[in-house]
């Protein structure tokens, strides 16, 4: 047994070794542990290094607030993870831990010089410290910082992990499973509602577990717990959950819960997910969260053996380990004492307890004193001794607020306490206001966003008899407020330990202020200097000395450190604390992994991926794919040896000399039906759609409010009351969208229904001058010649015995027609098609090809060519806007005077005047290269692409007043040159259209 | 020719039978994939609701039920899917153009659907877990009772859900996205342990 372990007392296994290692060496600790716990029990308080000096530093928790005990873990092979809290990662066989942030050990640590060389990192160093020269940002800084930055290091394997998931709906969600949310979960689970009584902790009961000695009900502490959880447990309309973490509280009263399934376990089962991200909805929320120990602030508080004082209460009743043999107790409030008491009977020799007060009650003192502890009120610490371990403290005493002379006392640990903060974390994320009371020198819940209760010590009720009713009447309020009834139990309490106190900024020292290491945050290394240093330079707002300080920026998100900063900032800037405000605590309440967040959704299914019934026969064939919104789309098919560029212009030839099959099932298709079906057209396209003949196709434009392009797409009457409308790829459900959003809002009256077909049909494109041969022979219904089915027609016919909606169109510039077949029969129409093109050399083409063979004829792609401020006009597309039409979806915004302004910009064709040089798609157009910087841009590069059929390079570009500079030579300055082009129209390739008429 | 291959679905190559995942007990769902034969969507104007339902039950034989409970008779199903619009299903192949016989421009709009949906089907011990792993309703029997339907989505994926027993459900999901659909509920499963028939 370890001269610090204490067998008669924790909840420990004692009868249950279990061994682990802790940098290599292997340490044992009992079932039960934690890795601090167990390593306290050996007498290492030793577990890692700080931040930015590299001080030693152990646990000063017990719990998820703990600033200091951060370690890596290594649970099995692969499964590493870097500033796992020492305080809450339970110990089993096999389970590796190490130190962090100290090389070559933790025991010498090389980064300690930055501990001596403490002036040059107050607060702010790094805002001044590397300005000049400037050459240096880049080389010497930047890589410096990245170096020094960070804690731990990052496991270099893929998480061999899985992460789950699940949504859960119920009545009431208790947080926090100690006396108040037992208490609350009691009251609420008779009522009959559902109820979800979570706890981070392995095990529930909270502060009942460190007090054994209370006696609730008649019966110890211990023995009621049991039976109650037992009670709990068994109510079917209640749930219990460990391991638990609420990390969030969002709007309409939704948590966010974090449940470890794995990370105590040896052996995995089978298929079990690490951990799994809870979504819960609750009707009603009860936060009894607690309270969390502030610490004092003095010189060298952090030393390894400094510990908070209710903490080393857990250490003792919880887990069987005194902290210290002869520790000594600095407080400012009652319940350290409590804590020495329980140590001195424990077989602790307590050299003394410290209290600043200058009173404390009677019964504490005579406490102390039956226990031979020596007390010193009205007495400060000013310092401590100790490399890697405190040795001694400074005890002085007070004259007033200035320290007398001081004495020194060995001892082996020191517990503070300067009193107690409820944990209002989740309180807060729901935009709960704070007040600040003085009597419990706290803030507490004021003004509640959501419907949640608050019970317990998270609103400054101490004790637990207190707790225990005020969880009982909250449990009550919650299951009324739910539509529940029920009454809350009587728990009497005996032995209970309420306790006061007084809270302090940073405690009366005899040395220079200006050189005192008085840790704030722990785990940024932020001293009361560095904060008093922030105001002093400016800092005004408590956001801003948070900031320049990163006080409460660590991962414990401030839990032990907003507080006394705060108290500090008041004090400097000489305003009572209630002026200054407080920081905003936000999600996650303590460090979540990302694989909880990401939960199943890794790998290939990161993303939702579209693909249409034609994909598998693209994929097969060798197909290089690219994301088009959530589609995944065939980008070109390459032939062994091919590139890009090679697959691209074959496919063109193909195209442009013979026939192309093109997969366009992604395109938005939208049905519009009813007997006000052409009105609904005529009010959302620029263009008139009434004397649209049925079977005939119209190009549809469609703008914003704002009169600019929105989308654009081919669409089809098929009947008096019925348009086959098609979108573009990723604009399909934008339109939808709008569309009904129009037909709910602004025009009930009109009798029209929207249908999304996008799934429904699978499209195949069929461009060539061979396309009407292939596709002839399979036609049934509809006369496949010019005269009676011309370009810009739709039937409604079969296609190799399928149904289909039969469109000639074409994005090509050559004879084309789009089959249209219900989805499911895609892949065999397209096989068909296939093999019978054969004797035409049909060649599948992607988009890649399908982008140049539009640009060749001047066909925009809207998000491509348009950037959201293109009207018609500016492309070039006035005729498809509508002179007679009174009223269309932007159609007032045409006439705003900007747009209507000379000078706009235009698109616009380019020709590079050496052939052979293609653009980069989005560089700037100047009129003179040689101009003073900064150049005047008069537009950009919207396409550009090598044109085979043309045997150049091609481009589209809007440009400032484009039109009117026809024939003019502008520059586009690229990477290593200026390339001089010729300003053009828009349509390079067969601008009489007569490909379309074959 | 149509018929040869009306069965291709788009699951053929991931909904393979077997036991998946847990398979340390039984296997806590069941997972399969159906193709509906026909699956119609019907849209009635304001003031044509009544004549609408008529129509529906004249071809149908079922009677629309109000809110989300789900008619069924036979091989019919009729689910509701958003004032004054229903989904029909039916084992025939020709429920569309009865429908559209039926139900005249100024009754509403008939819309096939049949190839737009896939169907999804899950079953067993474990469903309502499986199911709340990845969407966000209330699948307890209160709240989700046999007989109704109800949308919603997992991510970006739009599905109309029907409970069709106490332990089974029939999921309609957007036929371009049910092979990440698939590849998502087959993950939520394996920690149950799932067949697939």
């Amino acid at each position: 047994m370890s001269a610090y372990r204490v067998e008669s007392h924790g909840r420990i296994k004692h009868h249950q070794p279990v061994s682990f290692t802790f940098d290599g060496e292997t340490v044992e600790g009992r079932e039960g542990d934690t890795v601090a716990s167990a390593l306290l029990a050996n007498g290492k308080h030793l577990m890692g290094r700080s931040f930015k000096y590299h001080r030693p530093r152990g646990a000063i928790a017990a719990g998820s607030e703990e600033p200091n005990a951060l370690i890596g873990t290594t649970r099995s092979e692969g499964r590493f993870e870097p500033n796992t809290r020492a305080t809450v990662q339970e110990i089993y066989p096999g389970l590796k831990t190490e130190s962090q942030n100290s090389y070559p050990s933790l025991k010498y640590d090389i980064g300690a010089i930055n501990d001596r060389l403490y002036m040059l990192f107050s607060a702010g160093f790094y805002y001044k410290t590397f300005m000049w020269p400037r050459s240096f940002w880049d080389k010497v800084y930047e890589p410096f910082i990245r170096r020094a930055a960070g804690l731990g290091v990052s496991p270099t394997v893929e998480d061999p992990d899985h992460y789950a998931s699940r949504y859960l709906h119920c009545d009431i969600l208790i947080v926090g499973a100690g006396p108040a949310g037992i208490a609350a979960a009691l009251a609420a689970g008779k009522s009959g509602a559902k109820v979800l009584l979570a706890d981070e902790g392995a095990e529930m009961g909270g502060s009942v577990l460190s007090e054994p000695g209370v006696n609730i009900d008649g019966c110890s502490a211990w023995n009621w717990l049991e039976a109650r959880l037992d009670e709990l447990r068994g109510m079917e309309n209640v749930t219990l959950m460990t391991r638990t973490t609420a990390i969030g509280y969002y709007h309409q009263n939704m948590v966010g819960l974090c449940q470890k399934l794995t990370d105590h376990l040896t052996t995995l089962p089978e298929g079990a997910p690490r951990e799994r991200l809870w979504r819960i909805r609750a009707n009603q929320v009860i936060l009894t969260q607690g309270a969390l120990e502030k610490p004092l602030v003095f010189h060298e508080n952090d030393r390894p053996g400094v510990m908070l004082a209710g903490s080393a209460q857990t250490y003792l009743n919880r887990y069987g380990v005194l902290v210290g043999r002869r520790p000594v107790v600095v407080t400012s409030h009652d319940s350290a004492w409590y804590a020495a008491f329980d140590l001195a009977d424990a077989g602790a020799e307590v050299q003394a307890i410290v209290d600043l007060r200058d009173k404390v009650q009677s019964e504490l003192s005579d406490e102390a004193t039956k226990r031979g502890i020596r007390v010193l009120t009205s007495h400060t610490v000013t310092g401590t001794s100790g490399r890697l371990r405190i040795k001694s403290i400074r005890i002085n005493p007070l004259r007033g607020s200035k320290a007398g002379r001081a004495e020194t006392v060995n001892c082996d640990a020191l517990l503070m306490s300067g009193g107690w903060t409820p944990s209002l974390h989740l309180f807060s994320h729901t935009k709960g206001t704070l007040r600040w009371e003085d009597d419990t020198k706290a803030y507490l819940p004021d003004q509640k966003a959501e419907a949640c209760h608050i019970a317990g010590a998270g609103r400054g009720l101490w004790g637990i008899g207190k707790a225990l009713t005020d969880g009982g009447e909250a449990g009550v309020a919650a299951a009324t407020a739910a539509g529940f009834t029920t009454i809350a139990e009587a728990y009497p309490v005996e032995n209970d330990r309420e306790g006061t106190g007084i809270s302090l900024r940073e405690l009366p020292t005899d040395r220079s202020p200006g050189k005192a290491k008085a840790f704030i945050d722990f785990q940024n290394d932020v001293t009361a200097k560095d904060i008093r240093l922030a105001v002093s330079e400016g800092m005004h707002s408590i956001e801003h000395v948070k900031r320049y300080t990163t006080n409460g920026m660590a991962t414990d998100q401030g839990k032990m450190s907003n507080m006394n900063g705060l108290n500090i900032a008041a004090d400097a800037l000489g305003k009572p604390q209630t002026e200054v405000g407080l920081t905003t605590f936000r999600p996650p309440y303590t460090p979540t992994t990302f694989g909880a967040f990401a939960g199943y959704h890794k790998g290939s299914h990161f993303e939702v991926t579209r693909k249409t019934p034609i994909d598998d026969w693209a994929e097969e064939n060798g197909a290089a794919f690219e994301p088009v919104a959530l589609w995944r789309r065939a980008w070109y098919f390459p032939k062994p040896g091919e590139d890009l560029h090679a697959a691209v212009a074959r496919e063109c030839r193909a195209t442009r000399e013979s026939l192309g099959i093109f997969d366009a099932s992604t395109l938005g298709k939208i049905e519009v039906s009813g007997p006000d079906a052409v009105e609904f057209m005529n009010r959302m396209y620029t263009n008139p759609w009434t004397k649209l003949g049925v079977s005939r196709c119209r190009y549809g434009l469609l703008l914003g409010e704002d009169g600019y392009i929105l989308d654009d797409g081919v669409i089809g009457r098929l009947s008096d009351d019925k348009f086959h409308v098609t979108t573009t790829t990723g604009g399909a459900a934008r339109v939808l969208n709008m569309m009904e959003d129009y037909l709910q809002t602004e025009w009930p009256d009109l009798k029209v229904w929207l249908t999304s077909t996008t799934e429904q049909w699978a499209t195949i494109a069929l461009n060539g001058p061979n396309a009407r041969n292939l596709l002839e022979p399979f036609v049934e219904g509809q006369d496949m010649s010019d005269e009676a089915f011309p370009h810009m027609s739709v039937s409604q016919c079969t296609v190799a015995g399928f149904p289909a909606r039969l469109f000639r169109i074409s994005f090509t510039g050559e004879l084309g027609f789009e089959v249209n077949v219900p989805a499911r029969y895609g892949r065999a129409l397209w096989e068909n098609l296939w093999e019978a093109g054969q004797q035409y050399d049909v060649c599948p083409y992607g988009t890649e090809t399908m982008h140049v063979l539009r640009a060749e004829k001047g066909f925009i792609i809207v998000g491509q060519d348009t950037d959201g401020t293109v009207t018609p006009d500016d492309a070039g597309m006035s005729w498809a806007v509508g002179k007679k039409k009174t009223d269309f979806v932007g159609m007032r915004s045409l006439s705003r005077p900007d747009i209507a302004a000379p000078g706009r910009k235009q698109l616009v064709g380019l020709l590079t005047r050496d052939s052979k040089t293609v653009l980069d798609e989005g560089a700037q157009i100047v009129a003179d290269p040689k101009q003073p910087k900064p150049m005047k841009m008069l537009g950009h590069v919207t396409s550009s692409y090598w044109s085979e059929t043309l045997g150049r390079s091609v481009a589209l570009a809007v440009v400032q007043g484009g039109r009117d500079r026809m024939g003019d030579s502008l520059y586009v300055p690229m990477p290593g040159k200026d390339v001089e082009v010729e300003v053009t129209g828009t349509v390079f390739y067969d601008p009489e259209n007569a490909r379309l008429k074959l | 020719m149509a018929d040869a291959i009306e069965k291709v679905s788009p699951l053929h190559a991931l909904a393979e039978p077997g036991r998946f995942g847990d398979t340390s007990g039984e296997p806590g769902v069941g997972l399969s994939e159906r193709l509906c034969d026909s699956l119609v969507q019907v849209q009635a104007w304001p003031d044509s609701i009544s004549a609408l339902k008529k129509a529906v039950k004249s071809v149908t034989g079922a009677s629309i039920k109000p809110g989300n409970a789900v008619a069924t008779k036979g091989d019919v199903v009729l689910m509701s899917t958003g004032p004054g619009r229903w989904l029909v299903e039916d084992e025939t192949d020709d429920l569309e153009v009865r429908l559209r016989k039926a139900i005249g421009a100024d009754i509403g709009a008939v819309t096939a659907l049949t190839h737009a949906r896939t169907v999804v089907s899950i079953s067993g011990e474990r469903c309502e877990w499986v199911l709340a792993s990845g969407i966000a309703l209330d699948f307890s029997a209160d709240a989700f009772p046999v007989g109704t339907a109800k949308l919603s989505h997992h991510h970006e994926i739009g599905l109309t859900i029907h409970r069709t027993g106490d332990q089974a459900f029939d999921l309609y999901v957007v036929t371009s996205m049910v092979r990440s659909f698939w590849g998502w509920i087959a993950r939520a499963s394996a920690e149950v342990g799932y067949t697939v028939s």
